[in-house]
């Protein structure tokens, strides 16, 4: 079946084959009917994919992909994370490996293939997935665009995460996204996390080389009160990938959430980190970093929705920029006109490395209710030729000074990761595009020296 | 040869001429102090050795043990062993402070010193400067106060071990005790291998470090030269006097 020919029977025998049960094929061929009255995004005309041209960077004439390969995925983070960690593996079309260690599963902790748990999670199944992204709820989930209405419809394989309510998790969770067949790929994860739990996630996206792939991803989750989760997105893919993901939170009150998201690799990466807080006393931190080099198209579109009053969001995006390559930031906070004693804050900063490289920036506050606090901010540029003179000045040759600069910038960002090996992930990716980079072309920002002249 | 010879040195910044031949020689084991009204030239002659880009050198030239200075990088002349302190140090965001010392000591000495050895020394060096251990989670100059700033490039300078030390109004922004403990570092670096340039305004960080000559800019020339007690007339009569007789 191609994902740009959906048809109504080719879904149910993807429901049918997969032996679902009949609540899951009615919502996957309603919300199939759904897509059918729209097309795909306009750049032209929708205002969230204004600065990504879709019909340039997507490309959806491709055959889903819904068996397995019988590859292995490689080790990556999640093969480094401890051994007493839960870990869950896609490669293409199908889960290969889902362990959770004795001593979590008799906690109530899960981490399945979503094809399983549904018999024996069906009724939580039921209740949770395509609540944030098909319900008219609280959020948006009715507003969504055709990339996450096929998702709803047809995705091709998925994963469940249910951590039991006070069940704290020491270990992170990890989930690993392998990609090795070209064509449409559309993973769903589902997040169910109970009141005053705690979990960290680990999802991390790899590719083998060559393998020109969409993966249309949605990660819908709940946090529900009190629960402390934090999740980090890698995107390590090889150059060919194009990448859609939308990782919605829903969080409960006083929950306390963070995720990052790590962007290196893919084509083009158009990532939705999104939080809706729908409960007071919430709270959501969503940082990330991105270094983009030529060919690729980041596209980073945190949201945050404050439903509830006295919660607070703290957004932070910086990212590095070389070779023709582009970033787009859009941000958006929306504040309901109930969200009395909100804070709010949004920052994005982009260093363009090279000439030729583009970065736009969009934060954008909706505001409706008046007793708030909210900031917001972005900037663009390029090494400041002061702080590299500073290091010269000490024997630092140009392209170790260069270096440090490039890493401390992102310090800024990786140094309130506390998810053990994500920071030193993180870290290692940027590293090896500076390693690649031509650092005697870096350009640098000679403003500053003409302010600093003083006889 | 002295060590350190200027000659008719010329800089211009910004369009705007500063320097208008500029002579000075200083030999290691010295001490000179530099001084002269705001906006005389002083700190153009400070960045016009280490190799500021901001500054352009038209004419004449900077010699450092032999080796003509004019066109080569800043870090070039570090590795040479010049050294300058700075009036305004910058912050640079995130940068960790210890990677940043790391670094430059590895660069400087052309040899990767043992993390362990190199944190042994970095500590004893904080300690006699009186800096707090906490300074190590910090990232370079930033959220530093005025004399945190001034007390770290004390720092880097016992750390790299200059043979020419350029000591760019240093003394400014210190109180009493910070300019004690500041001029004491400097103190502990002099000796027969260290030529210092001292540059500065007010005459209160001699008391503290002792020339061995003195010498006065004005409108980017050197105008008046002599011992330790041309400090001190300055001191008693202000720069007014050098002004009217220019």
């Amino acid at each position: 079946m191609n994902l740009d020919a959906l048809t109504e029977e080719g879904i149910a025998a993807l429901s049918d084959a997969a032996g679902e049960p009949s609540w899951l094929r009615d919502r996957r061929l309603a919300a199939f009917k759904h897509t059918l009255d729209r097309g795909w995004p306009n750049s032209r005309e929708d205002e969230f994919w204004r600065s990504t041209p879709f019909d340039r960077r997507i490309d959806v004439d491709r055959d889903l992909v819904t068996t397995g390969s019988g590859a292995s995925a490689p080790g990556g983070i999640v093969d480094g994370l401890e051994l007493e960690a839960a870990q869950l593996r896609i490669v293409d079309g199908s889960v290969v490996e889902a362990t959770v260690p004795t001593a979590l599963a008799e906690q109530g902790v899960v981490v399945a293939d979503l094809a399983d748990a549904l018999t024996t999670h069906g009724e939580r199944i039921e209740q949770l997935l395509g609540q944030l992204t098909t319900a008219d709820a609280e959020g948006t989930g009715a507003d969504e665009d055709k990339t996450i209405g096929v998702n709803d419809a047809a995705f091709t394989v998925g994963a469940f995460v249910h951590v039991p309510a006070e069940v704290e998790v020491a270990v992170p969770i990890g989930i690993h996204l392998h990609v090795t067949q070209p064509g449409a790929h559309l993973p769903r994860i589902l997040l169910d996390v109970g009141h005053h739990a705690a979990v960290t996630v680990v999802l991390e996206h790899t590719s083998a080389a060559g393998t020109d792939a969409l993966v249309d991803e949605v990660l819908e989750g709940f946090v529900h009160d009190g629960a402390t989760v934090r999740l980090a997105s890698v995107q390590s893919w090889h150059d060919e990938i194009q990448h859609l993901s939308l990782q919605k939170l829903q969080v409960h009150r006083d929950a306390d959430v963070s995720t990052v998201a790590v962007t290196t690799g893919g084509a083009t990466v158009r990532l939705r980190p999104e939080t809706d807080l729908v409960g007071p006393g919430a709270q959501v931190r969503p940082l990330g970093v991105y270094f983009a080099t030529d060919g690729q198209w980041f596209d980073l579109q945190p949201y945050v929705r404050h439903i509830a009053p006295h919660a607070s969001s703290d957004v932070l995006f910086k990212g590095a920029l070389q070779g023709d390559s582009r970033s787009v930031f859009r941000g958006n906070v929306f504040v309901d006109k109930d969200a009395v004693g909100t804070s709010t804050d949004e920052n994005n900063k982009s260093l363009i490395l090279t000439k030729g490289a583009r970065a736009d920036a969009t934060p954008f506050l909706e505001i409706h209710c008046a007793d708030i606090t909210a900031g917001h901010g972005s900037a663009t540029g390029q090494i400041d030729a002061l702080h590299l003179f500073y290091l010269e000045s000490r024997g630092i040759r140009r392209e170790d000074a260069l270096r440090l600069i490039v890493f401390g910038f992102f310090r800024e960002v990786l140094r309130e990761i506390d998810i053990p090996g994500i920071e030193d992930a993180a870290l290692a990716a940027i590293e090896a595009r500076v390693e690649a980079a031509d650092l005697s072309a870096v350009q640098v920002n000679d403003a500053a020296l003409r302010d600093a002249v003083s006889a | 040869m002295a060590d350190l010879e200027i000659r008719d040195l010329y800089v211009e910044a910004d369009g705007a001429e500063i320097l208008r031949g500029v002579n000075l020689d200083l030999d290691k084991g010295k001490t000179i102090a530099l001084m002269g009204p705001n906006g005389s030239g002083k700190s153009t002659l400070a960045y016009a050795i280490a190799g500021h880009p901001a500054y352009d050198l038209t004419g004449g030239t900077i010699t450092w043990q032999g080796t003509l200075l004019n066109e080569l990088a800043p870090d070039e002349r570090a590795r040479l062993g010049v050294f300058l302190a700075m009036q305004y140090p910058v912050e640079v965001p995130g940068v960790s402070l210890t990677n940043f010392l790391r670094t430059a000591v590895n660069a400087v000495n052309e040899e990767d010193v043992p993390v362990r050895e190199f944190m042994q020394r970095l500590r004893a060096e904080m300690a006699e400067l009186g800096v707090e251990e906490s300074f190590l989670q910090r990232s370079v100059n930033e959220g530093f106060s005025g004399g945190e700033k001034k007390r770290f490039e004390i720092l880097q300078a016992a750390l790299l071990k200059p043979q020419l030390a350029v000591l760019d109004e240093t003394d400014s922004g210190l109180d009493v005790d910070a300019l004690k403990t500041v001029a004491e570092g400097v103190n502990r670096l002099s000796g027969p291998d260290l030529g210092t340039l001292i540059i500065t305004h007010y005459t209160r960080i001699l008391r503290y470090i002792q020339p061995d000559e003195v010498h006065v800019m004005f409108e980017g020339r050197l105008v008046a030269s002599g011992g330790p007690e041309l400090a001190d007339e300055l001191e008693a009569k202000g720069y007014d006097e050098i002004r009217a007789s220019a």
